[in-house]
């Protein structure tokens, strides 16, 4: 019923837009002519880009509440990977050129906290030699990757690319707390969810503030575009797919990469078994609070490149005023999961739909239609409504938003 | 004993205050307070780290979080107009609060009392504005323009907060996702309503006409008429059969089914009545605190949600927490303005205020070890 009335709604979308691409080539000189005219190979591409944010939130909250717990602090989430990326950069590069030293540093020192986290939440192993070996390998990881980003790039896009990293792990970590909070000590996870938006919604501001004076960062540069040679040459497609910012790319990878993981892997089988029958899987051997940790981990984790592409990918800065830069990102995210019923293929193809109607409300703007901006900024937001009471309440797992306690009896 | 069977609400109030889990959960809001308060002093000081400053505290910090809490919590009783300013925000958060604790009540988590709240207060603009010319002048003219303003906030405000309820009930939309888009939407068309039909001639900003002064009211009738708001709400929630449906709602809705409650309906209507009371904050801050609808509403609809979880989503409860993060919103200024300490500050403590509040599991772990400790 669900799956006929979303197949439907996404049918009927993609039917108007050819329709309207179609009576816009016949008839140019109409709306429709109008409309076409602004879909073209540009405007893909900026759909693609803004997706993005969007789809990163959804497919690390498809890990997450598939394994039982519910996050919907997604959008504090990826507030704390845009600012921190923007923030580790400034400080990096500043005004007085790329400075790679103290950057190389506290990717290291976050790495081996976050090791020495994961070790005492007994995440990384049993055996204290498992431990060692894993954390230990942790952090040899992060340290060949700063090596290499700084072999590959430049002194200052491999500073960039140390602030992208390490926003990525102070995402993370801060999804750690959020796990701590609500497998731990069993917090309500929608109230828990709420106060990681709202700590995020109130420290990047304020963070922003007692560094540079307002709670807009200045502008830092950009990772920008990679370009694959020959590919990008093809017409219209190369320009959007082979042509892009490295976070493009990420999505492009993470998504068929999520769906494998969860539907053919056992750490996928036990994410899946975790959110709907947490007792068979403890009862099979599997501890479900770390397989928990490990899937809000990921959840963080992607919604850290989710944030930290948004700041870092194009714009160049951080906004942090009104509800900053993400600007409810976060929320169209866990919408673009229900509609896609927490199938990464599906969760990434509602992404991009939202995405193209904000690309679309730019370029609106730009073409001066007689609908006011305040109006059509609104659209996205009213789709999410419409969608979400067109497609109603998807299979959630069984157990997510409960806690489960192995020792019960 | 079971305050539900007292038909005396004032009775109802005693044995709750002696209810053993109502004594639990004051007691973990006074923890978390505390503790969010000691967390956010951490965060001043490694904050000041970064900060620049002429003359630090000593070592690298700048910020002193003692000095910062002493501005924070005394301002309002040594600088007059940061007191006008809590007394203000108290009124606020009273609405705000109250009218999110309505709606998680009845087991709903309405966040979008911001938009609704948005909405209302342009509403009651309009409204005041609209009437002002009919209504007779002096006292009883101004008190019957801000009367109907009031009620232009409460219905706007409800019938905004209608939508995702009727959402919620008959097509099964999360209400947590359909509110904060809501909230979003909500800016948006007040925005394009002002700019485009309700501009102020010759301003500059998007604002709308001022209303009559007349109407016009200060903190201590905002106050008393919040307070006499929570009073209502709390007979009516716990000395009405209404109210004993909505909790039921909230707590066991496959028993209040069982019991004959229209589940769909009572969604509907605790929603609308939660909109209502956050419509009604709108129109007291156009009345009581700008004159007039202006663009860029405080985020007083996000602060209410930290006011009524801090205060166990309990009416009585948010008779304290309001005026408390009122008196923090005001001292904020005076940290920003004396100190140079960013006033978003509050804004940190207030998301530390919900996640320790959520987790009461945390203290009753300390609690255990501290007793075992004394009692070994």
């Amino acid at each position: 019923m669900n799956a006929i009335r979303r197949f439907g709604l996404l049918a009927v979308s993609t039917l108007a837009v050819v329709a309207v691409v179609l009576i816009g080539q016949l008839f140019p000189n109409t709306p429709a002519g109008e409309l076409a005219s602004v879909l073209d190979a540009g405007y893909a591409a900026s759909a693609l880009r803004l997706a993005v944010p969007i789809a990163f939130a959804a497919l690390g909250g498809i890990f997450a509440e598939r394994s039982g717990v519910i996050n919907i602090g997604l959008e504090g989430l990826l507030i704390v990977g845009a600012f921190t990326g923007v923030a580790v950069a400034h400080w990096m590069i500043g005004e007085s050129g790329a400075s790679l030293g103290p950057g190389v540093v506290l990717l290291l020192v976050i790495a081996a906290l976050l090791a020495l986290a994961g070790a005492a939440l007994d995440l990384l192993g049993d055996s204290r030699r498992e431990m060692a070996i894993r954390g230990g390998g942790g952090v040899l990881a992060t340290a060949v990757l700063a090596a290499l980003t700084v072999a590959l790039a430049g002194p200052t896009l491999a500073a960039t690319w140390i602030a992208f990293y390490v926003a990525v792990l102070v995402s993370g970590a801060f999804s750690l707390l959020f796990a701590v909070v609500t497998i731990e000590y069993r917090a309500d996870q929608v109230i828990a969810g709420l106060a990681v938006w709202l700590i995020a919604l109130g420290a990047a501001p304020f963070a922003s503030s007692v560094i540079w004076g307002s709670v807009n960062s200045p502008g830092v540069d950009t990772l920008g575009t990679w370009t694959v040679p020959l590919l990008s040459e093809i017409p219209t497609v190369g320009s959007v797919l082979f042509d892009a910012e490295p976070v493009v790319y990420f999505l492009l990878l993470a998504t068929p990469v999520s769906w494998y993981v969860l539907a053919h892997t056992s750490f996928g089988y036990w994410v899946r078994a975790s959110g709907q029958n947490p007792k068979a899987l403890d009862t099979a051997g599997v501890d479900v609070r770390r397989v928990r940790y490990a899937a809000v981990l990921i959840s963080g984790v992607f919604s850290g490149i989710g944030g930290a592409g948004l700041s870092l990918g194009r714009v160049g800065n951080f906004v942090g005023s009104g509800t900053t830069m993400v600007d409810g990102r976060g929320w169209i995210g866990i919408t673009a999961m229900l509609f896609g019923n927490y199938n990464p293929f599906g969760a990434f193809g509602a992404s991009l739909l939202f995405a193209a109607l904000d690309a679309l409300q730019f370029r609106l703007q730009q073409l001066n239609v007689a609908i006011p901006d305040s109006l059509i900024q609104s659209v996205p937001y009213v789709t999410v409504i419409v969608v979400l009471a067109l497609v109603g309440r998807t299979r959630t797992p069984d157990a997510a938003g409960e806690h489960y306690e192995a020792d019960e009896d | 004993m079971n305050p539900d069977r007292l038909p005396d609400p004032i009775a109802g109030l005693l044995g709750r205050l002696v209810d053993a889990s109502a004594g639990e959960r004051l007691v973990v809001s006074v923890a978390a307070l505390v503790t969010a308060i000691l967390l956010g002093g951490v965060v001043t000081l490694v904050a000041g780290v970064f900060a620049e400053c002429a003359t630090p505290i000593f070592g690298p910090f700048c910020y002193n979080p003692l000095a910062v809490y002493r501005y924070l919590f005394l301002a309002p009783f040594f600088d007059s107009f940061i007191l006008q300013e809590t007394l203000k925000n108290s009124a606020l958060l009273l609405f705000t609060g109250l009218a999110v604790a309505v709606s998680f009540r009845a087991g709903l988590f309405n966040i979008g009392t911001q938009g609704q709240l948005v909405l209302g207060a342009l509403a009651a603009a309009l409204a005041a504005v609209w009437v002002g010319p009919a209504a007779p002048s002096g006292p009883v003219g101004g008190a019957l323009i801000a009367i109907v303003a009031m009620i232009a906030g409460a219905v706007v405000g409800g019938l905004y907060a209608a939508i995702p309820g009727a959402l919620k009930a008959y097509a099964d939309a999360n209400e947590v996702i359909t509110t904060i888009m809501l909230n979003f939407i909500a800016s948006d068309v007040a925005f394009f309503l002002v700019s485009a039909y309700f501009q102020k001639p010759d301003s500059g900003s998007v604002e709308t006409r001022d209303v009559p002064a007349a109407a016009r009211f200060g903190p201590e009738i905002a106050l008393a008429m919040a307070i006499a708001l929570t009073l209502l709400i709390t007979y009516v929630l716990w000395g009405t059969a209404f109210g004993y449906d909505l909790r039921t709602a909230g707590i066991q809705p496959e028993a209040a089914d069982y019991a004959g409650v229209d589940a769909k309906r009572m969604i509907v209507t605790s929603m609308t009545l939660s909109g209502m009371i956050g419509g009604m904050g709108g129109a007291v801050w156009v009345l009581m605190s700008v004159g007039r609808w202006v663009n860029g509403v405080p985020s007083l609809g996000f602060d209410g949600i930290t006011v009524s979880v801090l205060a166990s989503n309990n009416p009585l409860g948010v008779l304290f927490a309001g005026p408390l993060f009122g008196s923090m919103q005001a001292g904020s200024l005076s940290i920003d303005f004396q100190l140079g300490v960013p006033r978003q500050l509050v804004g940190v403590i207030r998301g530390l205020v919900i996640l320790l509040v959520a987790m009461p599991e945390f203290f009753r772990a300390l609690g255990v070890r501290w007793n075992m400790g004394g009692s070994r």
